[in-house]
């Protein structure tokens, strides 16, 4: 056991790994709280597309990739919360609209340059197992900006998720909030973007925070704890990927097997929710 | 703040989203410890004269006074009471967060509530009869009680002017006594209310006067002025339903 988890940490490579994806999950928890109080989990899923021409246009300059993701991905979120303002645009047609121009601009980039190719996978599920040094500076900075933002702000935000009639009639700026909030997913989604990839991210942002939502009935629990799962499901998808591979000649990419580990934690825990509830009603109609 | 006569007074309001006004021409006066019904059928402007009273929703003639300021002046001094059916059961969050959150704009940005503010929050519950529950989830509670909580929270922020959301709506028994004793109480300490409802007999215990709107005022007088059949007829139309014994029946 010891071996298993330790040992892969001699490599310099797997502790960056290891560093990064504990610093995301804990980043991925406490943000997924929000996302899912305020049922925002679409706005990853626009992120997830809207980052692809910024990371285009950043390769094809040679500037950096990050910077570009974080350019598109926020710009598209600033649009995207502002056109829901408008009673004349669903958020649906907004999103889909959205969606289209930003990876028709990506498209066209990409199209006019070659070499692509590989940056490509990349971007799609992620290189957890390239991240240098200076990318981890990156995740750090990123990481603590965002949780900083959403401590100073946090009773506000969660008046507002539960009520924005209230929160209005108080006087607070919920339209500023939502913006501040919005921006803060989008950079957390960028942020993981690189390890993960944009098909798998959405995971490490919605999943330990469903489950969280399932053990808890506070939001300062929840976070607590989807924090912890985000880091040991991390730590423990990249451990396993790390000892198939290594050990057992099974190749098992580290963002899917994560994935994967967060998921099993979900069920299980959904199941064991499900198993306590049916046998309390049960006790109940029996003593009826 | 200077002692001020009237709690609320509104003057020829016309508000509007977007371009086409949803109420027009709505005038009279709420003095301090008074209270006022809103009563109308679904549609009638009654939750946009309240966001007006707010400052939430654009006036584009007349003017609205609270507390002898403008709506946005006042905020801090007003409290809204939404219908605890709108929020969502699922939210994990406590009974005692919620009344804290009345104290919110007391507290301030970047601070978190001090013991002065939960004893304020748990006064305010045990003035509605919840105290017992403070520590148990939101939206495990019933209907009723939801509804007490939200009151809880509007006592908390110790405002001069509570505008309530059908606080009546679907409530038991336990919690319209609650909810009447806590006003009452709130008004005899010179808190002025202002409630839409769709229950005249409620209105009747609740409130001073009426204000009988769709679309527009078709009265604004003290209760039993403003609630007789005929004028009850010209503000429902169709949907007022005249018995014989001379009471009303109102489709929403």
């Amino acid at each position: 056991m010891r071996e298993l988890l330790i040992e892969p940490f001699q490599a310099g490579y797997m502790r960056r790994a290891i560093v990064e994806i504990v610093v995301l999950g804990v980043l991925g928890g406490v943000i997924g709280v929000h996302v899912l109080l305020r049922r925002l989990s679409f706005l990853t899923e626009v992120v997830q597309h809207t980052v692809f021409p910024g990371i285009a246009i950043a390769f094809a300059f040679g500037q950096s990739l990050l910077v570009g993701a974080l350019t598109t991905g926020l710009a598209s979120v600033v649009l995207l919360t502002m056109l829901g303002r408008t009673r004349r645009i669903d958020a649906d047609s907004a999103m889909a609209v959205l969606f289209a121009v930003f990876l028709a601009v990506g498209v066209v980039v990409v199209s006019r340059r070659r070499g692509f190719q590989s940056d490509l996978t990349a971007l799609l599920f992620g290189r957890i197992l390239a991240v240098d040094e200076r990318q981890l500076i990156d995740t750090f900075v990123v990481a603590g900006l965002c949780l900083v933002v959403l401590a100073v702000l946090h009773k506000e935000l969660v008046l507002r998720a539960f009520d924005q009639g209230g929160a209005e009639a108080l006087g607070y700026p919920v339209n500023r909030l939502d913006l501040v909030l919005d921006a803060v997913i989008a950079l957390a989604v960028v942020a993981g973007i690189r390890a993960m990839g944009t098909v798998l991210v959405v995971a490490l942002v919605i999943t330990p925070a469903a489950t969280a939502r399932l053990l808890c009935r506070r939001v300062g629990t929840s976070m607590a704890v989807a924090a912890v799962l985000g880091a040991v499901g991390g730590w423990l998808g990249l451990v396993i990927s790390y000892d198939a591979s290594v050990h057992h000649g099974w190749r098992l990419a580290p963002g899917a097997t994560l994935v994967m580990v967060l998921t099993i934690g979900f069920v299980l825990v959904a199941a064991g929710s499900w198993f306590v509830r049916h046998r309390r009603v049960r006790a109940l109609v029996v003593a009826a | 703040m200077a002692e001020v006569e009237a709690a609320l007074v509104l003057d020829g309001v016309t508000a509007a989203y977007d371009r086409d006004p949803v109420l027009r021409g709505v005038t009279g006066t709420v003095p301090v410890g008074g209270s006022l019904a809103l009563i109308g059928p679904n549609g009638a402007g009654k939750s946009t004269l309240i966001r007006a009273i707010l400052g939430l929703v654009p006036i584009v003639a007349g003017s609205v006074e609270v507390l002898g300021t403008t709506p946005a002046h006042a905020r801090a001094l007003v409290a809204y009471v939404p219908q605890a059916d709108q929020l969502d059961r699922e939210f994990p969050v406590s009974v005692l967060q919620v009344v804290l959150m009345g104290r919110y704009r007391m507290v301030g940005w970047l601070r978190r509530p001090n013991a002065a503010h939960r004893r304020a929050a748990m006064d305010a519950l045990a003035e509605v009869g919840l105290a017992d529950r403070a520590d148990e989830r939101f939206g495990v509670l019933s209907g009723g009680q939801r509804q007490r909580v939200l009151l809880a929270r509007a006592v908390a922020q110790e405002a001069r002017l509570l505008l309530l959301d059908e606080p009546f709506n679907g409530v038991d028994a336990t919690t319209t006594d609650a909810l009447l004793a806590v006003l009452a109480r709130l008004r005899a300490d010179g808190v002025a209310v202002v409630m839409s409802t769709h229950d005249l007999s409620v209105a009747h215990l609740a409130c001073d006067e009426a204000c009988l709107l769709n679309g527009e005022q078709f009265a604004f007088a003290a209760i039993a002025e403003a609630l007789t059949s005929e004028r009850l007829k010209a503000t429902y139309g169709s949907s007022a339903l005249l018995l014989d014994d001379g009471a009303t029946l109102l489709a929403r």
